[in-house]
Order: C-alpha cells, then sequence, then structure tokens
C-alpha cells in the first residue's frame, strides 16, 4: 500500500542544512496498522508528510497504492491526498470557524461530493465515533478528546485508504487516549491502513509493527 | 464550497474585528467618493431639467488661431471660444442639424439690491436657445428671432431672481429690470435649471443682438458658443462632418492664420478638453489619463488592505495547511481567499453606496466637486445602472487587486511547517 524507496530529505536555510531522513526505505501492507517510534527531532513527522505527499523528498521514490508518485504538481498531490489519505494530528488542527459538521466535511467538499451523499457520510462518520449529538458544537465547546474524534471523524469521512496519525494521543489522557486508539484499531480491522506516529509504547505494542527513527535513519 | 468560505469570512470578519473595521472604512470610503463623483458626473454628462435632451446636443465652444505668414505658422497662438462672425455667418446656418442656437456668456453680474451686495449670471441668446434647451417657463413666453433681430429690449428671468427683485408677486411680466444702461422688459419666467447644468445656465437672458460689443466682431475667436440639436447620435455626426468641411473651407481660404476649431463636442468630451489646448485632445489618450486616475485611486487604498491582508496571512496558516492535507489544491485556496477579499470589497462596497446617498442627502448643496478652473458643481445622488455597474467594477478591481499577491503567498505556503509548529 505504501512503499518508500531510497528516501531522503533535507531541510536547508541560509546557514544551515539538516538531514531530517536518510535514504530511507519503508514499506506498509495493505490493512496493517504500524507504529514509528523514535526521540523528538528524528524526522518521524517528516515520514508521514512525506507519505502523505504534503512534502516532497530530496530523492528517492514514492508509491501509494501501487501509485508511483513522479512528480508533484500541486493539483494531482493534493487530489490523491483527498482521495487516498486521511490524516489525523496531535493537536488535531480543527478548523476553529467551522462547527463540527462543518470540520468533516471539509475532505467531501475538496472532492465535490454531491450534497445529499456528503450529508450522509458525514453523518456516518460521526455515527463512528460517537459524536452526532455535538455535531453543531464548535471547537472551542469540545473537550480534548472530543475534538479528537472530530478530527478521526474527518480524516475518515472520505473512506481513505490511508490514515495517517501523528502522535494522536500526545494531548490526551491516558484514558482518551486509549479510547482514540481503540477507534483506529477499529478503523483498521474495517480495512483501513494506519501508520502512527507516538512516543507510547504501551500504545505501539498495539500495533502490528512497530518501525523506530533514529537521526533519520530507520534502526528497527 | 462557496458556503464554507462564507462561514469562514463571517467568522473571521466578527473575529478581527480591528482588520475588518480598517478594511471596510478604507474601502467604504472609496467607493464613496467613486460613487459621489461618478454620479456627479453622469449627471453632468446626461443631462437634466433644460438639458434633458443633451445627448443630442453638440457644442462648438473652443477656437485656436495660429497667425502664419507665407505659409509658415507663428510659435504663439490664441485660444478662446468661437468669434460672432463665424458662429452666426457659417454655424448658424449648418443644414444638417435641426436647431442651431448662438449664445454668449454666462457672465457675471453685480449689483446693488436694497443696500445689499448681489451677484447674478446673465446669458445673451438668440431665440433658437430656448429651443435647444428645455426651459420650463413658469410666466410669459421666450423672445422670438424677430425680437431678437431688432434687438427689442426684453428679458427672460429665472424664478430665482424675480423672487429676489420683486417679492412673491405673481405676476411680474411687462416689468422692467434695469441692465448696463438699459430697461429690459421681462417677457418670461422660468424655472431656475439645476446647478448640474453646464450649458443651460443663467438668471437674467436677453437678446445677443443687444450686445453692441460684439456686434462687428469678425474675428474667428470671441465669446460665442454654438450649441447644435439633432435627432440621433447618427445626424450628431453628420453636424460634427459640416462643421468640420465649413472650418478647413475657412482655414484654406485664410492665409493670414491657421484656425482649428474642435467637434462640435459633446458634454463629456467639453470636459475631458477642458481649457487645455484643444488641438492636443486624443479621445483615447483622454480616456487612458481618467482611466489611469482612477485606477491610482483604487489602487492605494487596494495597496493599504494588501499589506494588511499580507501580515495576516500567518493567522492563516493553520487553516490553509488543514485545507491542504485534506485536498485543497493551491487554485482552490487561491480562489478562496480572492473570494473574502471580493466578499469584504462588495461589504464595503454597499456601505459606501450608503455612505455616499447620506453626504449627499445631508451635506446637499453644500458639497461641490470642481471641474475645471472655473466651475464647481454641487455633488448628486442619481441612482442608475451605470453608476451602479461602475461601483461594483471598482469594488471587483478593489478585491482583486488587494487580494491576488496575497492569495498567491497564502496558497504557496508549507502545510507541514503549520501542522507540527515546525517541528521536523
Amino acid at each position: 500500500m505504501i512503499k518508500l524507496e531510497n528516501i531522503t530529505k533535507i531541510y536547508r536555510t541560509k546557514e544551515i542544512e539538516t538531514l531530517a531522513l536518510d535514504k530511507i526505505d519503508f514499506e506498509v501492507k495493505d490493512g496493517e496498522f504500524v507504529s514509528v517510534m523514535g526521540p523528538s527531532g528524528c524526522g518521524k513527522s517528516t515520514l508521514l508528510n512525506i507519505i502523505g505527499l504534503l512534502d516532497e523528498p530530496d530523492s528517492g521514490l514514492v508509491e501509494l497504492n501501487k501509485q508511483l508518485i513522479d512528480n508533484y504538481e500541486d493539483r494531482k498531490t493534493a487530489r490523491i491526498r483527498n482521495q487516498m489519505v486521511g490524516f489525523i494530528f496531535q493537536s488535531f488542527h480543527l478548523i476553529k470557524e467551522l462547527n463540527v459538521y462543518d470540520n468533516v466535511e471539509l475532505p467531501l467538499i475538496y472532492r465535490k461530493t454531491p450534497p445529499h451523499e456528503r450529508k450522509k457520510m458525514v453523518m456516518a462518520s460521526l455515527e463512528r465515533v460517537e459524536l452526532t449529538n455535538r455535531m453543531h458544537h464548535f471547537p472551542s465547546q469540545l473537550s480534548g478528546g472530543q475534538c479528537q474524534r472530530t478530527a478521526i471523524a474527518r480524516a475518515i469521512a472520505g473512506n481513505p485508504r490511508i490514515i495517517l496519525a501523528d502522535e494522536p494521543t500526545g494531548n490526551l489522557d491516558s484514558k482518551i487516549g486509549n479510547e482514540v486508539v481503540d477507534i483506529l484499531a477499529g478503523l483498521n480491522k474495517s480495512g483501513s491502513t494506519i501508520v502512527m506516529v507516538t512516543h507510547d509504547e504501551h500504545i505501539a505494542k498495539s500495533t502490528h509493527r512497530i518501525v523506530r527513527l533514529f537521526d533519520g535513519r530507520l534502526v528497527g | 464550497m462557496l458556503k464554507n468560505y462564507f462561514k469562514i469570512y463571517l467568522k473571521i470578519a466578527a473575529e478581527n474585528r480591528l482588520y475588518t473595521f480598517l478594511s471596510l472604512f478604507g474601502i467604504s470610503i472609496t467607493i464613496m467618493f467613486v460613487m459621489i463623483f461618478s454620479m456627479t458626473i453622469t449627471k453632468i454628462t446626461s443631462g437634466s431639467g433644460p438639458e434633458k435632451n443633451l445627448k443630442n446636443i453638440v457644442f462648438c465652444w473652443r477656437a485656436k488661431s495660429i497667425p502664419t505668414k507665407n505659409g509658415k505658422k507663428s510659435m504663439g497662438y490664441s485660444i478662446s471660444r468661437c468669434g460672432k462672425w463665424i458662429s452666426e455667418t457659417h454655424f448658424k446656418n449648418i443644414k444638417s442639424a435641426d436647431v442651431v442656437s448662438v449664445y454668449d456668456g454666462p457672465e457675471s453680474w453685480e449689483f446693488i439690491l436694497n443696500g445689499k451686495y448681489q451677484k447674478k449670471k446673465q446669458t445673451r441668446t438668440d431665440a433658437e436657445y430656448w429651443k435647444i434647451f428645455n426651459y420650463k417657463f413658469l410666466q410669459g413666453r421666450p423672445y422670438t428671432s424677430e425680437e431678437v433681430t431688432n434687438g427689442v429690449n426684453l428679458a427672460v428671468i429665472t424664478r430665482s431672481l424675480s423672487v429676489m427683485l420683486f417679492g412673491q408677486e405673481k405676476d411680474v411680466l411687462g416689468k422692467t429690470i434695469h441692465y448696463n444702461s438699459t430697461d429690459l422688459v421681462i417677457t418670461g419666467v422660468v424655472e431656475d435649471p439645476p446647478l448640474t447644468d453646464q450649458n443651460a445656465v443663467g438668471d437674467l437672458f436677453y437678446p445677443y443682438t443687444l450686445n453692441k460689443y460684439n456686434i462687428n466682431s469678425d474675428d474667428y475667436l470671441g465669446g460665442f458658443i454654438t450649441a447644435f440639436k439633432g435627432k440621433s447620435p447618427k445626424q450628431l455626426r453628420e453636424i460634427r462632418k459640416e462643421v468640420q468641411d465649413v472650418v478647413s473651407r475657412l482655414d484654406v481660404a485664410d492665409t493670414t492664420q491657421t484656425i482649428f476649431i474642435p467637434g462640435p463636442n459633446s458634454q463629456l468630451e467639453k470636459m475631458m478638453i477642458g481649457y487645455g489646448d484643444p488641438e492636443d485632445y486624443s479621445p483615447g489618450m483622454s480616456v487612458l489619463k481618467y482611466l489611469l486616475f482612477a485606477l491610482a485611486f483604487i489602487l492605494l487604498p487596494a495597496i493599504n488592505l494588501m499589506a494588511l491582508n499580507f501580515a495576516r496571512i500567518h493567522e492563516r496558516g493553520e487553516e490553509i495547511a488543514i485545507r491542504k492535507s485534506f485536498g485543497a489544491s493551491s487554485g482552490m485556496l487561491r480562489r478562496q481567499f480572492l473570494y473574502e477579499n471580493i466578499l469584504m470589497t462588495l461589504a464595503g462596497g454597499v456601505i459606501g453606496i450608503i455612505l455616499s446617498y447620506l453626504v449627499v442627502i445631508l451635506l446637499g448643496n453644500s458639497l461641490t466637486i470642481s471641474l475645471d478652473f472655473f466651475s464647481r458643481v454641487p455633488v448628486t445622488f442619481s441612482f442608475n445602472y451605470k453608476v451602479f455597474a461602475a461601483s461594483l467594477a471598482a469594488c471587483l478591481i478593489f478585491g482583486l487587486l488587494s487580494g491576488f499577491l496575497p492569495a498567491i503567498r497564502l496558497s504557496k505556503m508549507k502545510p507541514a511547517l503549520y501542522l507540527k509548529g515546525g517541528e521536523i
């Protein structure tokens, strides 16, 4: 489902160059639930951004669902992200001006899904994370757990094949964090391929496989 | 998608009140000025009151004379209104026009009434003047061609002059006005022309043949205006051609000077030519000049709004990154930002239109626009589709100008930086 070959990413400023990923080979099979672990600054988020086509590698190949990403033309990458990838972030990253329903609807709007179908899909996502009773609330009116469930609903609204979760439990207490991981596990059982960055060894162990990064290299 | 953008726009506008206020203030004041200016110009050029048929009237009002010796033009030249001779002898006989009128003025008329200094305007006309302009006669009648030819001491006055001189007396016909050592008998009283009229101007009108000063002048230059009235714009083209043919023949026949008489011109052309050299006038350049002026006028507040938009780009970094993550392309984001900007400018435009209406209603005739060195006209509210279209166009140009560059910058932002607080 996801295949990275010899990926290198260097961040450059006027003064310094930072090697974020150094010749990484990484593969995730269809239906797998993989954890990525490592210390801060080791390149975990960069790896997710490259898988999600939010960032372009300096060298190497990216393949998503057997589709080789041979150019990073803006419209093409936007379409692939929209149809194939769902993101979940540590800080939820909900649009604070929009309510729960409108936030979840976002990827479907960019997909130009017809309104009646969009409504069905949004409601299905909200039911899956048990948030239909909060759909008219704004992010500022929700708890951390509810925000993250909204973010999960948004990520799965368009039924993407891949879910990329960047420390989804990082801002939640352990009880709520476990609930979120349970939801992700449920999604994985339904067929989603999930790559999750986490610092929590306990949560990582609940996934199929753990990948460790150190200084931009895979170490295990 | 537009609904989603609209919700965002409303929320952002409500949350960033200072930004919204500054943006709307700049836009609405600009639109207000554009509205007031364009409405006043529209009112002047489309005509009202006695000038209600202005679209079918053109004027010979300027003449340029360059002394010539042995076929060589002198360096100096004179520009003035047309002389009585060319107006009366040549222009008056233009066949393609339905009506031709020759008149002189308006000029200032100062007098003392009941110990108080008064200032009014007097205009010397022929009888056709009253056929060119549609004055509303409240009493009496205009003077006839025969009376003009015979130099009968008659006058038509405006209602305001009548009230000033005779109070609320209902019948002033037959009374006399002492003007320039002559007693003029009042033959008619007309409604005052609106102040936006630039051609039908005056408080006291009398036959131009009474003014001995002009009688024997045979120069091309003088103080006269000739107005030609046709039935349609097509007829105006024929009038222009015939007048220019006459001018060319006179020019060829005269070896002592070269003459140039523009037009005859419409009111809009008159305004664009102004008091400059009429030979320098080019319609294309004039339109370009005014368009550039209008663009510069709109550009200044647009740059201000653009600067505000640039300053706020980072505030919206997270939202843009989220949208990109879930499938928005750069083009979609550019359109969103432009849409928001156009909404903002349209909101400012509506406020500007309301403001312009309020300013005109509240300040009335005390607020004037200077058209040239000599005339100022009061601002006026005349809502019509042209003015509305001009304002709408101004709003759209404003929105596009102020939103375009920030929208490009916004759409090129790297989402990864805003999704992880800059951490790699």
